[in-house]
């Protein structure tokens, strides 16, 4: 029986249309079933309606989008006047800002490590990490300690005397979502700098600075082009989970900061509204195609992994 | 159709014991290990307890086809019409739930008002509780008169916490206002003037909220903390302090009306086990299971009778419930134009 398995998967592997069956087929019914037929389903719902008894209405109509939308053209105020809208602004905001402080952060502690190396890296690496073993639902929720107005930060400092009240910067909001997303999304960052670091010629660098450029006009005209696949690949990483986040915002935001995954998950759980949510969820699908389009302008899709 | 076969096959080889087993989509305290088995022992089912944190998650889910996979849900009452009206319940077997009869009977008041359609009944009340406010009494005088204005007043800004949830938090603002009357009825009516108007006074409020929380855990906590000195809030969040020791936090009944709500069982019209289902839920109201539901919970049982298996100290605290005080809450209804209602509240949040 095995020795006829054996035989079979080798005349399989005899033609490229088996060899091509057995090295993309699995993968490809993997995507299609787990991927594209539920994207398909939500593109679909997104045009039909809920009725009373709550099942879907298979007739096609714009309803879901002109919910989301207020009434006028894009370009007029009236258009973002939805809460739908300010929530996708503050999210994008949101996400943009987590991107921007990650990147602050991982970039000089990857270059460092990229230029140091050996046993120095192992170690950092594993203490930076090493949060990261715990489940992101508990560290989520460890940070729901630190903010607050009697929360570990306001606490600690008016305990050293430097501050004679709380501080309202460190009260539940959108600095505290940041943050929170900050500390879950910086590690993607980190090691995406890394890989793309590490593969950077530092006599370059030596060169550039032998022939009399400043330390910023290396950092601008050399390093940074050369990292640019691990930036791209790192921000992407970092900007699209932190904009449909949806456990960091619900713990630190103390429900008065409404992302779009909060709106769309309330939406879904209070009315059963899967059009509305379908439909709010595409810009959040087209937001990540557009940000895709926009990296491989610049990178190649082998690049993305960062080198 | 061979798929099917092949896994009923294995199904019955899985299951050694061959009871049946129950599966049910409800709170955390229902599935006490205790009162678990109690109920396997007495019923002679499984029992595969899915834990879940909203009655709006439990509709959600049966309304997307796990209604298939359980055999019972367990929302709060104002979720059991929703379901009636997505025809997933299943009507109550009478000839089962031989304790309904024990039931308070503002309780079975409400199975009539809220649970009854076309001669059935697809609901069964279990447990209670209500919404008012709680304090900080160290902060705040016990003197005060108790109302929702102390939920608006700036005296306290940066200190006030709101329910986190369109339904309560709507609800208290309205009452707030003085619109007692759209709480009338089978169902929450308020016009789109009176939502126009709780949304910008909640909107208002915004900046004087410490936050909105939902979790009651998330609530102790910051309770604890120091975070806030007042806030909406149940009844049992406060029970659960006092029972911990801590004697400062004090509930309040608002002189509007506190917000009643009782979590109330369904069989899933889907269910293959509908007798042993209603057997199940008769069992969550005995005298005895319900007395270590209340305990778990720290929330009385619809059944007066659980009251001989408590202490007097829990009687007290949270057992024995005087029944005249139900009649001057508002029980959780069904919300006519929730869309609207929604919409609002997304709109005060992204405020």
């Amino acid at each position: 029986m095995a020795a006829s398995t054996d035989t079979n998967n080798r005349s399989l592997l005899r033609t490229a249309r088996g060899k091509l069956a057995l090295t993309a087929g699995p993968s490809t019914i993997w995507l299609g079933l787990l991927l594209l037929a539920p994207l398909t389903f939500m593109v679909t719902v997104s045009f039909m309606n809920i009725n009373e008894a709550y099942n879907i209405v298979w007739q096609p109509s714009l309803d879901n989008y002109g919910q989301l939308t207020g009434p006028g053209l894009p370009w007029e105020s009236s258009f973002w006047n939805t809460a739908f809208m300010e929530s996708l602004l503050l999210s994008y905001v949101i996400a943009i800002v987590t991107t921007v402080m990650c990147f602050s952060l991982a970039f000089p502690l990857a270059y460092l490590l990229a230029r140091k190396g050996g046993r120095v890296f192992k170690i950092v690496i594993f203490l930076v990490l090493l949060p990261f073993f715990t489940m992101y639902l508990v560290r989520a929720y460890s940070w729901l300690l630190m903010f607050g107005p009697n929360g570990v930060l306001n606490a600690t400092l008016l305990k050293l005397g430097m501050i004679s009240e709380p501080l309202a910067v460190f009260n539940f909001g959108v600095p505290a979502i940041i943050v929170g997303l900050t500390h879950a999304y910086f590690p993607y960052m980190l090691l995406s700098l890394y890989a793309s670091l590490d593969g950077i010629d530092f006599s370059l660098v030596e060169a550039a600075r032998d022939l009399g450029a400043s330390r910023p006009a290396v950092l601008k005209d050399v390093i940074l082009p050369l990292a640019l696949p691990g930036i791209i690949s790192g921000s992407l990483f970092v900007f699209v989970p932190s904009l449909g986040a949806f456990i960091t915002p619900r713990f630190l935001g103390q429900g008065k900061v409404l992302m779009i995954g909060q709106l769309i998950e309330e939406r879904i759980n209070s009315l059963y509204a899967i059009g509305y949510g379908s439909a709010g969820s595409m810009f959040i699908v087209l937001t990540i195609v557009v940000a895709f389009a926009l990296a491989f302008r610049y990178v190649d899709v082998d690049e993305l992994g960062g080198v | 159709m061979g798929l099917t076969g092949t896994a009923g096959c294995l199904g019955g080889l899985g299951g050694g014991s061959g009871s049946q087993t129950i599966n049910i989509l409800t709170w955390e305290e229902y599935a006490d290990p205790d009162i678990k088995s109690r109920i396997e022992d007495e019923v002679g089912v499984t029992l595969e307890i899915t834990k879940s944190t909203s009655s709006s998650k439990m509709f959600s889910s049966w309304n997307s086809g796990q209604n298939e996979q359980y055999d019972i849900a367990i929302p709060n009452n104002n979720y059991v019409p929703k379901m009636m009206d997505a025809d997933l319940a299943a009507p109550v077997n009478e000839d089962v739930m031989t304790n309904s009869g024990d039931i308070y009977e503002v309780f079975k008041g409400f199975q009539e008002s809220q649970f009854t359609s076309g001669g059935n009944t697809y609901g069964v009340p279990i447990r209670f509780g209500w919404y008012g406010y709680s304090y900080d009494s160290r902060e705040i005088s016990e003197d005060h008169e108790q109302s929702y204005d102390m939920l608006f007043n700036d005296e306290y800004s940066g200190n006030i916490i709101m329910y986190d949830n369109h339904f309560k938090a709507m609800s208290g603002a309205a009452l707030y206002l003085g619109y007692r009357d759209a709480f009338e009825g089978s169902s929450v009516s308020l016009s789109e003037d009176q939502i126009e108007e709780v949304k910008n006074t909640m909107i208002d409020q915004k900046d004087m909220l410490q936050g909105y929380i939902a979790a009651d855990p998330t609530y102790i906590k910051q309770f604890n903390q120091g975070n806030f000195v007042i806030g909406q809030s149940g009844r049992n969040e406060i029970v659960e302090m006092w029972s911990n020791g801590k004697s400062w936090p004090k509930m309040a009944a608002p002189k509007e009306g506190s917000l009643a709500w009782f979590e109330s069982a369904v069989v899933s019209k889907a269910s293959d086990n509908k007798e042993a289902a209603w057997k199940v839920i008769n069992e969550y109201i005995s005298p005895q299971n319900g007395a270590s539901l209340a305990k778990t919970g720290y929330s009385p049982s619809v059944n007066p009778k659980t009251q001989e298996h408590l202490s007097d100290e829990q009687n007290e605290m949270f057992g024995a419930i005087d029944p005249s005080q139900l009649e001057s809450m508002i029980p959780f209804k069904s919300v006519e134009n929730e869309d609207a209602w929604l919409t609002a509240w997304e709109e005060i949040k992204s405020a």
